[in-house]
């Protein structure tokens, strides 16, 4: 033992990346939060279970475009590729669809715990609407992911699921049309609620998460009742 | 930055509790989201090998299958938009009514916190709030078990 004051290999390597990057009061003061001992409480975990379930849906969803195409002549055969030819390509896909519901109940269940807790009143009005477009993006995810397989299901349920906005006053044809791409749910739809789904949702779910983590972070869990 | 130098931050407050009263994010609070995030997804991989998703045959836009269902969770507003026409008859007024009633709904929610302003979070003293709450919540179960058997 040549010197007692020498820091440990984890601390060194700490101090390298201090010593150019100068993170450790930033990451100091984000790792050392203050939460109140209140929400250490099972269903206080639920806003982060969903966005566990997220993240995996994140992963498995990018592992299945991979294989899936987005054209009708080709979704059912790339759908039949991935859980027959693709290594644990079924589980993937199992859990892809699995997590999809999961995460909805969840996040319901999140809701109903801010509800119960009277958590979303002031200051955290903001937080709940962010919540709220949480929810509806997540809903979205499911509807749109729904038809990519194109099997008989797919199609029939978002036929009948587009249907409901056709009933919009005025501007339901409209609605429907700009849903659909076209009359009937075909080519033009498929490409489109892939894109929405692959591309649009996930952008904004990153926003929302974003402003709802911001939000929480700068108000602090609730506390006691 | 030699150890002299560094500077600690200053202690991040809680806008609303005292120092005593809260514990450290990390790794005091994260440990149990950590947890409870495995538990579920202990129990999503179990789902996902023992009940694993199928498929269908192939879409065919000429041949409309009997029994057309949607997710669990779009049930209760499949089923929804069946109510007001046996209520009130099949018609225009109907259709608005099983479009409209959902979306002045999702309204309400995102408007909630603006609408309740008492201060009084704990639910012993939101009793008219949590049976409403209760009765709703009960709604879209009867509604979405209804839809999944009709
Ligand atoms: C993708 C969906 C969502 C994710 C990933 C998410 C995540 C989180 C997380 C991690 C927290 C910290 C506390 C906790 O876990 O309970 C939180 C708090 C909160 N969430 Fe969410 N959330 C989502 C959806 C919602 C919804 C649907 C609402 C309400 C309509 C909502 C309203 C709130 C509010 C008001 C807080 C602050 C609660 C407090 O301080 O006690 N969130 N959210």
């Amino acid at each position: 033992m040549e010197t007692t004051s020498r820091p440990n290999w984890w601390t060194r390597v700490g101090d390298w990346f201090d010593e150019r990057l100068n993170v450790r009061g930033p990451l100091e003061v984000f790792l050392r939060k203050p939460v109140p001992k209140h929400a250490i409480r099972w269903y206080f975990c639920l806003g982060g279970i969903t966005f566990s379930l997220f993240l995996i849906q994140g992963v498995t969803g990018i592992l299945l475009s991979l294989y899936y195409k987005p054209t009708p002549e080709q979704a059912y055969d790339s759908i039949l590729f991935i859980m027959n030819n693709v290594r644990f390509g079924w589980l993937i896909r199992s859990i892809h669809s699995w997590s999809a519901s999961l995460m909805i109940a969840t996040c319901v269940a999140h809701m109903l715990r801010v509800y119960i807790t009277g958590s979303y009143k002031k200051p955290r009005e903001l937080n709940w609407v962010a919540g709220v477009f949480l929810l509806l993006l997540t809903l979205a995810f499911g509807f749109t992911g729904y038809l990519l397989p194109w099997d008989q299901k797919a199609l029939w349920g978002s036929t009948v699921g587009s249907e409901i906005l056709g009933v919009v006053p005025l501007i339901g044809e409209y609605l429907l049309g700009l849903l659909r791409g076209a009359a009937e749910i075909s080519a033009l739809t498929l490409t489109r609620f892939y894109g929405i789904h692959m591309l649009a949702l996930p952008v904004l779910a990153f926003i929302f998460l974003a402003i709802h983590f911001v939000i929480i972070r700068r108000q602090g869990i609730s506390g006691p009742l | 930055m030699s150890e002299a130098e560094y500077k600690r931050p200053e202690p991040y407050q809680h806008p609303e509790y005292p120092e005593e009263d809260t514990i450290p994010f990390f790794p005091n609070y994260i440990i149990l989201e950590v947890i409870t995030s495995y538990i579920v997804l202990a129990l999503l991989v179990v789902l996902a090998s023992l009940l694993p998703t199928g498929l269908e045959e192939q879409a065919d836009p000429f041949s409309t299958p009997a029994h057309i269902k949607p997710e669990w969770y779009f049930l209760w507003i499949y089923q929804f938009i069946k109510v007001p026409p046996l209520l009130i008859g099949p018609g225009l007024l109907a259709e608005l009514a099983g479009i409209l009633i959902p979306a002045i709904g999702i309204v309400l929610l995102i408007i909630l916190p603006f609408l309740d302003r008492k201060p009084q979070r704990h639910p012993r003293n939101r009793k008219l709030a949590m049976v409403i709450t209760g009765l709703i919540l009960a709604g879209f179960v009867a509604l979405s078990i209804w839809g999944w058997y009709s």
